[in-house]
């Protein structure tokens, strides 16, 4: 049983044993590897359709059919840097869950009282970031599969596809930063648990065994 | 320059663990400016989009997005060397707290080197703290010209955006469109490599600071060889990289030729890809240090339990 405590700087839960690995950081050691292969496919394709739509150029087809795949092959693009951000954030997620699991079974192995680290604001503001960021690239790269199947060979749907297909990129290029911007919290995270690994550490010797 | 000097030096030993690192705060205010480039680049996107702008506008918000990425890059890597230090500072703690933590194993054995299995893969045993590995060596030396050349590309591409923005001439168009996706996207990968870097430095650091605290107890050292997901993550990093500079030649040959169109269709994929692989290689780099922290713990443990 886990009891909530407020010591000097840092907010923790003391308990007897080490309180393994939270939700999202589960999450994180069980997510980071199929986003990591997906990442990677979706670049592959991404790759194969812009180079079809070069040859469409090169070849003079219909101008609705390159926009077409332009559309779709952004799409695509974009779901794999979804996918590798995700990976990156489950990655990071499975660092916090090594030093909140492993922390404690040292302490554990001391004979200590266990002492875990809350959840600090800049771990929460990073989950909720990520998800954001997610969501904002997902929605962005269903919507250009929408928009291609519903370009017609007129100037006006033509024309119609481009300035989608303008504020789209706008709105990737918001969804990555924020993904960025997430990634930077959870590493900001890591300095904060390493901080009071450190500082904890430096306590143990000074404490009486509880077992 | 005291938040610079943060990041290259090893803190002593005796440095305070509590202290906060202003190297933190820095890269959150820098993380937050980015932030702000890419929104203000989305709003003009949008009154492009909604005719209350002119479609030339679309040229300088590009450069403003990358540099705004870049700039995330930056503040990214900031708090990498954070972690870099805050390392050193757990690696000082642990070699301070062990000898008292230690269960008394009696008189030392001696060690014969060879390998051992572990629960976190397979680990050497040696009686000193084995060296760094080459690309561990570099990545030290190697984060800091690329940190430094990164955002140096990625603002000439800015610049160039600019200049574009206010040109007439079609062929000029062209070729400063060209150079502007080329430049920015190269820097756009040595931050990436930067990143890299720093994260092979961190890498570095769990190695010798985890054979110093056990050669400092007098134990044999334990250190787990290179995990398969580190060696895919130098092989990706390396492509990713050679990939960057590709795109730059070749946009470089796009500048130029009759039909730009068909070039840049491949092209803006093609540099997107190299990031692509770049980002790959990072998830496998933070995959790796997970692991290694795993192995510490396990070996902070056995060392507490059994004193060997």
């Amino acid at each position: 049983m886990a009891a909530a405590t407020v010591r000097a700087q840092f907010r923790v839960e003391t308990s007897s044993r080490s309180l393994g690995y939270n939700l999202p950081q589960r999450l994180g050691r069980a997510l980071w590897l199929p986003m990591l292969l997906m990442a990677l496919m979706l670049f592959g394709a991404g790759m194969a359709l812009g180079i079809v739509r070069a040859s469409e150029i090169a070849d003079g087809s219909a101008a609705d059919t390159i926009a077409t795949l332009q559309h779709v092959q952004a799409g695509l693009m974009f779901l794999g840097f979804a996918s590798v951000f995700s990976a990156i954030s489950f990655a990071i997620a499975r660092i916090l869950g090594q030093l909140r699991a492993g922390g404690g079974e040292v302490q554990e192995a001391a004979g200590r009282t266990v002492q875990t680290l809350r959840m600090p604001g800049t771990a929460k503001l990073f989950l909720v970031l990520m998800m954001m960021a997610m969501a904002t690239l997902v929605v962005a790269s269903i919507l250009h599969f929408v928009f291609a199947a519903d370009i017609d060979p007129t100037p006006a749907s033509l024309a119609d596809a481009e300035d989608r297909f303008v504020v789209l990129e706008g709105v990737r290029r918001l969804g990555i930063a924020v993904y960025l911007f997430a990634i930077l919290l959870g590493l900001a995270t890591i300095i904060r648990v390493l901080r009071f690994q450190a500082v904890r550490l430096r306590e143990l010797p000074r404490e009486e065994p509880v077992r | 320059m005291t938040v610079l000097a943060e990041l290259v030096r090893r803190p002593p030993p005796d440095a305070d663990p509590t202290r906060t690192l202003r190297i933190r705060n820095v890269a959150i205010a820098v993380g937050l400016a980015g932030l702000a480039a890419v929104a203000a680049a989305l709003v003009v996107n949008v009154l492009v989009a909604t005719g209350d702008a002119g479609a030339d506008n679309l040229l300088w918000t590009f450069g403003a997005s990358v540099a705004g990425f870049a700039t995330l890059k930056l503040a990214i890597a900031l708090v990498l060397t954070g972690i870099v230090v805050r390392l050193w500072m757990r690696v000082d703690a642990v070699k301070a707290a062990l000898p008292e933590l230690k269960a008394d194993a009696g008189p030392r054995e001696a060690v014969s080197d060879g390998d051992i299995d572990t629960p976190f893969g397979r680990a050497t045993l040696t009686e000193k703290a084995p060296g760094l590995l080459p690309p561990q060596a570099m990545a030290r030396i190697m984060w800091k010209p690329m940190l430094l050349m990164g955002p140096m590309l990625v603002a000439a591409g800015l610049v160039l955006s600019l200049v574009n923005t206010g040109a007439d001439d079609p062929d000029t168009r062209q070729a400063l469109s060209a150079w502007t996706q080329g430049t920015q996207f190269l820097g756009e990968a040595m931050l990436l490599a930067a990143i890299s870097f720093l994260l092979g430095t961190i890498l570095a650091g769990l190695r010798e600071g985890g054979g110093e605290v056990q050669e400092s107890l007098g134990l044999a050292v334990k250190t787990l060889r290179m995990p398969a997901s580190a060696k895919a993550f130098l092989a990706l990093m390396a492509m990713g990289l050679m990939l960057g500079v590709a795109q730059l030649v070749l946009y470089g040959i796009a500048a130029y030729v009759d039909d730009p169109a068909t070039w840049f269709a491949w092209l803006g994929p093609l540099r997107e890809l190299s990031l692509g692989i770049l980002l790959s290689g990072i998830v496998l780099a933070l995959f790796t240090i997970g692991t290694v922290l795993g192995f510490q713990h396990w070996r902070i443990r056995q060392i507490i339990e059994t004193g060997r």
